[in-house]
C-alpha cells in the first residue's frame, strides 16, 4: 500500500449508510399483502356469506327442501317462494340453502382427506427416498392415470351414495397433486442445514418429518389445500349431477341434474344452483390465488 | 488516435423501482479504439453488465432505459437507433459473450444451428453455406471433430465447450467489437486459462476490439491494454493497465489490487494478512446523497468526501481518477 | 453413438410400466367388487332382477366364484386378457362390444376439444405473455379463473340455453339428425354441426387451463438467458419468439396434455351426458341408472387404457421436441 495512506487522518464517524426498514415478521407481511388484494378479499367475503348462509340458513328458513310446496315450475318472484319451484314443486331457495350445507360439508371433508393422504404419502416418499419413494410414486402415478371421475363413480355406485362414501371417493382420487408437491418440498427441505442440525442432535424421523420439515413446507401446501376445496366441490357437483348423490340430502349438483330435462320450461332451475357452485368455487379460487400471491410475492406478475 | 471505433458519452441508465427511478449508471464516458482490449472492472452490482447490454440496445425495458447520453459506433448513435438498425448491429458489428454458458445456449437446437442462424441473420447465405461456416467457426474456437459436434445439443457439451460455442456465435460475423461479460466466472480454473488463450489468439486473427468485463484483477492484468474501474454506477478510475496494477490512485482501486493474495516461496516472508475492503457495495438507491459513493467504506475519507462527490480529473498522462485525495488535500 | 437403441429401450420400459398399471387397474376393480356390500355376482352381472338361479349358478362357475380368492383373480384376469370384460344383462351384450360401439364418438369429442384447446390456448398464452398488461392478458387471467371454477356440465347447459334455445343455431343434443339417406359429406357436416357445442363446452375448460399454462411458461422462457443470447445475435423478433421461445415453452404443455387425459375423459362423461352424445360417457351415465356394474367397470378399464396410450404418445412427442431426453 502506498505510504500516503498512513498520513491520513482517521475516518470520521459516518452515519449508517442504509436505513434499516422497520422489522415486519414474514407472516404479517403475507397477511398485509393478502388484505391489500382486492380480488382475494372479495372472494373471502363471498365465501363467508355462503358458509354462514349454509350454517344458519336452514335454521331460519325452514321450508322443507325435498317436499312439494307449490305449483311445479313456478318462475322466481311469482309466489311466496322467492326463487320459484322446480319440476316437482319443490322450493328452489330451500334447496339452495340446504344444498349449500351438503355441498360445502362434502367439499371440506373431501379436501381434508385429500390433504391428509397427499401429505402423508408425499412426506414419506420425499423423506425416506429409495424404495419407499419409488413404490409410493408408482402408486401416485397409478392414481394419476386412473380416470378420476369414472373411478369415483364406480366406488360410489358399489358402496351406495352416502355423504361419507362420496367424500371418501373424492379424497381417494384427488390426492396425487398434493403428494407430488409435498414430496418435492420434502426433497428440497431435507437437505437444508437446519434439518441436518436437528438430525445431528439426535432428532428422530417422526420429529423431523412432522415438527421440522412439514412446518417449513406449509406455505405452498396451504395454497393447494385451499384450492382442493374448490376442486372437491366441483367433483361432488359432477357426481351428484350424474345422480350419484345421497337420496336423503339436497345438493347443488343434484338440483342441476334433476332439473336438466326441464330446461325448456324452467331456465332458473338449472341456472341458479349452477351459479351457486360457480360462485363458491370462484370465491375459493380467488382466495387461493390471493394466498399464492401473498406467499410468493415475486410471482405476482404472472 | 483518429476517430474511435466506439465512443460512450455521458451515459446514464435508469431503472424504475418501487422507490422511484434509480440511476444504476451515471456520467459514464469512455472510448474504445480499433483492436484495443479494454477492461471494465468492479464488484457485482456496479453497473458494468448493464453497461454492456446498453451497447447492444438490450437494456431490459421496462423497467430500465438509457436516460441520458450517447453511444457512438463509428459515429452512429446506438441509443437512438431504430430496432431494425439495432438488429443489424447486434451480432454483426457488436457481439457479446455472456457469463453463464450453461444457460445461454438454447437447449432444443443443435449448436451448429445456433451458430449458423446468426450467420444467416446477417449475411444472405444459404442454409448449407451457413452450416459450413458454423463448422469452420467450431474449428476456429478449438472444438475437436467439429462436423460431428455441430450436430450435438448444448447439454452434450461441457461448460468450457459451451463457452467456446458462445464465442463462435459471437465471432461468426467478424464483429468490430466483442463484449465479454465475465466469460469465465462460471468455469473451472484450468478451463478459464484456455478460454483466455482463445480470446487472445482470436483477437490476433480477427482484429476485433474487445471489452472485457470482469472482477478478476489477474485477468485484467493478463488480457487488457487499458482499464476502467467502476464503482456504484460511476467510473472512478481509468488508465493503462500497467499503471493500474503498479500505482492505483483511487482508494477503491488500491483495495481491489491489494485483494489479490501473493504467493511467496520464501519461508522467511511474513505472510501478509489478506486485504479486504470493509463494508458492502451501496445499493443504487442510497446514491442520492451528494457524497462520494465510496466514502462510507474508505479508510481515508475526510469531511469533503461527505459533502461533495469528487469529479473525474486527470491525474497523469492518460489517467484519471475521481478522488478528492488526488486533487484536494484535506485541510 | 447408436441413436435408436436408448429410445427403443426406454419405450419398452414404458410399455412394461403401462402393462403394470393396467394390471393394477384390474386388480383394483376386482378388489372393489369383492369389498362392496352384496353378492359379487351382482357386481359382475349388474342388476339381478331378471337373472334366474340357473344363470347365477352358471355365472358363479364362469367367474370361478366357487374357488379360493386368488384363483378368482386369475380367472378374472384371464377373462380380461381374452377380451372378456363381462356381460351386460341390461343390454344383453358383452361389455367389450358395447364399448367398441361407443369409442368413436368419444374419441371424436375428446380429440376435437383437446386439440382446439391446446392450439388456441397456446396462441392466447404466447400473445398475452408478450404484453403482460394488455386486455388480452387480463382476458386470459379471467378466463382461466372462470374455467377453473365453473362446473363443466353447467357451462354445457348454459351454452344450450343460449345457442340452441334463445338463438337456435346448434342442435340441443345427439350426434346426428340425419335419417341415413344423406351422402357421406352431408352426414359429416351434420355430425360436425352437432359436435360444436359439446366440443366447445369441454374445450372451454381446457382452454382456460392451457392458455394460463402457456402464458406462465412463455413468460418464464422469455426471461431465460438463451433468449437474451438470441436477441444479442440480432435475430428478428419473430425468430426470437417463435423459434427460440415457443419451442421451449411448449414442453410443459405436452407434458400436461398427457397427464391430464384422465381428467379429460372425466369431463367428457359429464359433457356427453348433457348433450346426449352417444359415447362412453352416456354409456357410463346409463349404467349408473341401471346399476350395470360390469359396463361401468369395463369403461373404467378401457378409459385407463386410453390414458396410458395417450401418455405413451405424448412421451414420444416430448422426445422429439426436447433433445435432452434422448441421450440422458
Amino acid at each position: 500500500m502506498s505510504d500516503r495512506a498512513t498520513e491520513m487522518p482517521t475516518p470520521p464517524a459516518l452515519p449508517t449508510p442504509t436505513t434499516v426498514p422497520e422489522a415486519v415478521s414474514p407472516t404479517r407481511q403475507t397477511w398485509q399483502m393478502f388484505y391489500q388484494n382486492r380480488a382475494a378479499m372479495l372472494g373471502l367475503c363471498i365465501l363467508l356469506v355462503i358458509i354462514i348462509t349454509s350454517i344458519v340458513g336452514p335454521l331460519l328458513y325452514t321450508v322443507p327442501p325435498r317436499e312439494m310446496v307449490w305449483m311445479p315450475l313456478t318462475p322466481p318472484g311469482q309466489s311466496e317462494y322467492l326463487l320459484g319451484t322446480d319440476y316437482l314443486g319443490r322450493d328452489l331457495l330451500a334447496g339452495l340453502i340446504n344444498g349449500g350445507r351438503v355441498t360445502i360439508t362434502i367439499g371440506f371433508a373431501a379436501a381434508v382427506l385429500t390433504v391428509l393422504i397427499g401429505v402423508t404419502i408425499g412426506a414419506l416418499a420425499g423423506f425416506f427416498g429409495g424404495w419407499v419413494d419409488t413404490t409410493l410414486m408408482k402408486v401416485t402415478e397409478f392414481f394419476q392415470v386412473l380416470p378420476n371421475l369414472l373411478f369415483a363413480m364406480v366406488v360410489v355406485m358399489l358402496f351406495s351414495p352416502t355423504l361419507t362414501n362420496i367424500a371418501i371417493a373424492i379424497g381417494i382420487v384427488s390426492w396425487t397433486a398434493t403428494a407430488r408437491l409435498t414430496r418435492a418440498e420434502f426433497l428440497r427441505i431435507r437437505e437444508m442445514d437446519y434439518v441436518k442440525a436437528e438430525r445431528s442432535i439426535g432428532a428422530g424421523n417422526s420429529r423431523l418429518i412432522w415438527r421440522v420439515i412439514l412446518p417449513n413446507a406449509a406455505p405452498p401446501l396451504i395454497i393447494v389445500a385451499a384450492l382442493s376445496i374448490g376442486s372437491a366441490i366441483l367433483f361432488e357437483a359432477g357426481l351428484s349431477f350424474l345422480g350419484l348423490s345421497d337420496p336423503n340430502a339436497m345438493s347443488w349438483g343434484r338440483m342441476v341434474g334433476d332439473n336438466r330435462p326441464y330446461i325448456l320450461d324452467s331456465v332458473w332451475g338449472v341456472t341458479i344452483p349452477g351459479l351457486a357452485i360457480f360462485l363458491t368455487v370462484l370465491a375459493i379460487s380467488l382466495v387461493g390465488d390471493g394466498l399464492n400471491d401473498a406467499i410468493n410475492p415475486k410471482l405476482r406478475q404472472r | 488516435m483518429t476517430q474511435n471505433l466506439l465512443s460512450v458519452q455521458d451515459l446514464e441508465i435508469s431503472f424504475r423501482t418501487a422507490a422511484g427511478e434509480v440511476q444504476v449508471v451515471r456520467d459514464l464516458s469512455f472510448e474504445l479504439a480499433q483492436g484495443e482490449v479494454l477492461g471494465i472492472v468492479g464488484e457485482s452490482g456496479c453497473g458494468k453488465s448493464i453497461t454492456a447490454l446498453s451497447l447492444l440496445g438490450l437494456v431490459p425495458n421496462p423497467p430500465g432505459r438509457v436516460s441520458k447520453g450517447r453511444i457512438l459506433l463509428e459515429g452512429e448513435d446506438i441509443v437512438t437507433a431504430s430496432e431494425r438498425r439495432l438488429r443489424q448491429i447486434r451480432g454483426n458489428d457488436i457481439s457479446m459473450v455472456f457469463q453463464e454458458p450453461m444457460t445461454s445456449l438454447n437447449p432444443v437446437y443443435s449448436v451448429g444451428e445456433q451458430i449458423a442462424e446468426t450467420a444467416r441473420a446477417h449475411f444472405n447465405s444459404s442454409r448449407s453455406e451457413a452450416w459450413e461456416r458454423a463448422i469452420e467457426m467450431l474449428q476456429l474456437v478449438g472444438i475437436p471433430s467439429p462436423e460431428r459436434r455441430a450436430h450435438e445439443f448444448p447439454h452434450q457439451l461441457s461448460g468450457g465447450m459451451r463457452q467456446r460455442v458462445m464465442i463462435a456465435i459471437a465471432l461468426v460475423c467478424e464483429p468490430k467489437v466483442l463484449i465479454a461479460d465475465e466469460p469465465t466466472t462460471a468455469l473451472d480454473v484450468t478451463v478459464q486459462a484456455q478460454i483466455f488463450d482463445l480470446f487472445r489468439d482470436l483477437q490476433h486473427k480477427i482484429g476485433a476490439a474487445i471489452i472485457l468485463i470482469t472482477h478478476d484483477i489477474g485477468v485484467v492484468a493478463q488480457m487488457t491494454d487499458r482499464v476502467i474501474v467502476m464503482y456504484a454506477g460511476r467510473k472512478i478510475e481509468e488508465g493503462p493497465v500497467s499503471a493500474f496494477i503498479t500505482d492505483p490512485r483511487h482508494p477503491y482501486t488500491r483495495g481491489l489490487v491489494n485483494c489479490i493474495p501473493r504467493l511467496s516461496l520464501d519461508p522467511s516472508d511474513d505472510p501478509e494478512p489478506l486485504f479486504e475492503i470493509p463494508g458492502v457495495v451501496p445499493s443504487p438507491s442510497d446514491l442520492s446523497l451528494p457524497r462520494c459513493a465510496f466514502a462510507p467504506r474508505c479508510r481515508n475519507a475526510f469531511a469533503l468526501c461527505l459533502e461533495k462527490s469528487p469529479p473525474l480529473l486527470p491525474v497523469a498522462e492518460g489517467r484519471a481518477a475521481a478522488c478528492w485525495l488526488e486533487t484536494e488535500k484535506p485541510g | 453413438m447408436v441413436k435408436s437403441a436408448p429410445v427403443v429401450k426406454s419405450v419398452l420400459r414404458k410399455i412394461a410400466s403401462i402393462l403394470l398399471l393396467l394390471l393394477a387397474v384390474l386388480v383394483l376393480n376386482f378388489v372393489l367388487i369383492y369389498a362392496a356390500p352384496g353378492d359379487p355376482v351382482e357386481a359382475l352381472v349388474g342388476e339381478m332382477g331378471g337373472a334366474t338361479p340357473e344363470l347365477i349358478a352358471e355365472l358363479r362357475a364362469t367367474y370361478g366364484l366357487d374357488r379360493p380368492l386368488w384363483q378368482q383373480i386369475g380367472v378374472y384376469l384371464g377373462n380380461v386378457v381374452q377380451g372378456n370384460l363381462g356381460h351386460s344383462l341390461y343390454y344383453d351384450q358383452p361389455v367389450t362390444t358395447l364399448i367398441a360401439s361407443r369409442i368413436g364418438p368419444t374419441l371424436l369429442l375428446i380429440t376435437t376439444a383437446l386439440f382446439s384447446a391446446i392450439i388456441v390456448g397456446t396462441i392466447l398464452g404466447v400473445f398475452s405473455a408478450q404484453r403482460r398488461n394488455s386486455t388480452l392478458s387480463h382476458f386470459v387471467t379471467v378466463l382461466s379463473l372462470a374455467g377453473f371454477s365453473a362446473p363443466v356440465f353447467w357451462i354445457g347447459i348454459m351454452l344450450i340455453l343460449i345457442l340452441s334455445v334463445s338463438f337456435p343455431i346448434f342442435p340441443i343434443s345427439g350426434m346426428s339428425s340425419s335419417d341415413g339417406t344423406t351422402s357421406t359429406l352431408g352426414y359429416a357436416m351434420d355430425v360436425a354441426h352437432h359436435l360444436v357445442l359439446p366440443a366447445l363446452t369441454l374445450g372451454l375448460i381446457y382452454l382456460a387451463f392451457y392458455s394460463r399454462l402457456a402464458r406462465t411458461s412463455m413468460i418464464e422462457v422469455l426471461e431465460a438467458d438463451y433468449i437474451r443470447t438470441a436477441r444479442a445475435k440480432g435475430l428478428s423478433r419473430r425468430s426470437v419468439v417463435y423459434k427460440h421461445a415457443l419451442r421451449n415453452a411448449i414442453l410443459p404443455i405436452v407434458t400436461f396434455a398427457g397427464l391430464q387425459f384422465g381428467q379429460v375423459i372425466s369431463g367428457a362423461v359429464l359433457v356427453e351426458t348433457v348433450f346426449a352424445w352417444p359415447g362412453l360417457g352416456t354409456l357410463a351415465f346409463d349404467s349408473i341408472l341401471r346399476r350395470d356394474t360390469p359396463t361401468l367397470l369395463g369403461i373404467l378399464f378401457f378409459s385407463s387404457l386410453m390414458v396410458v396410450v395417450m401418455n405413451l404418445l405424448t412421451d414420444l412427442l416430448y422426445r422429439r421436441i426436447d433433445p435432452r431426453i434422448k441421450t440422458s
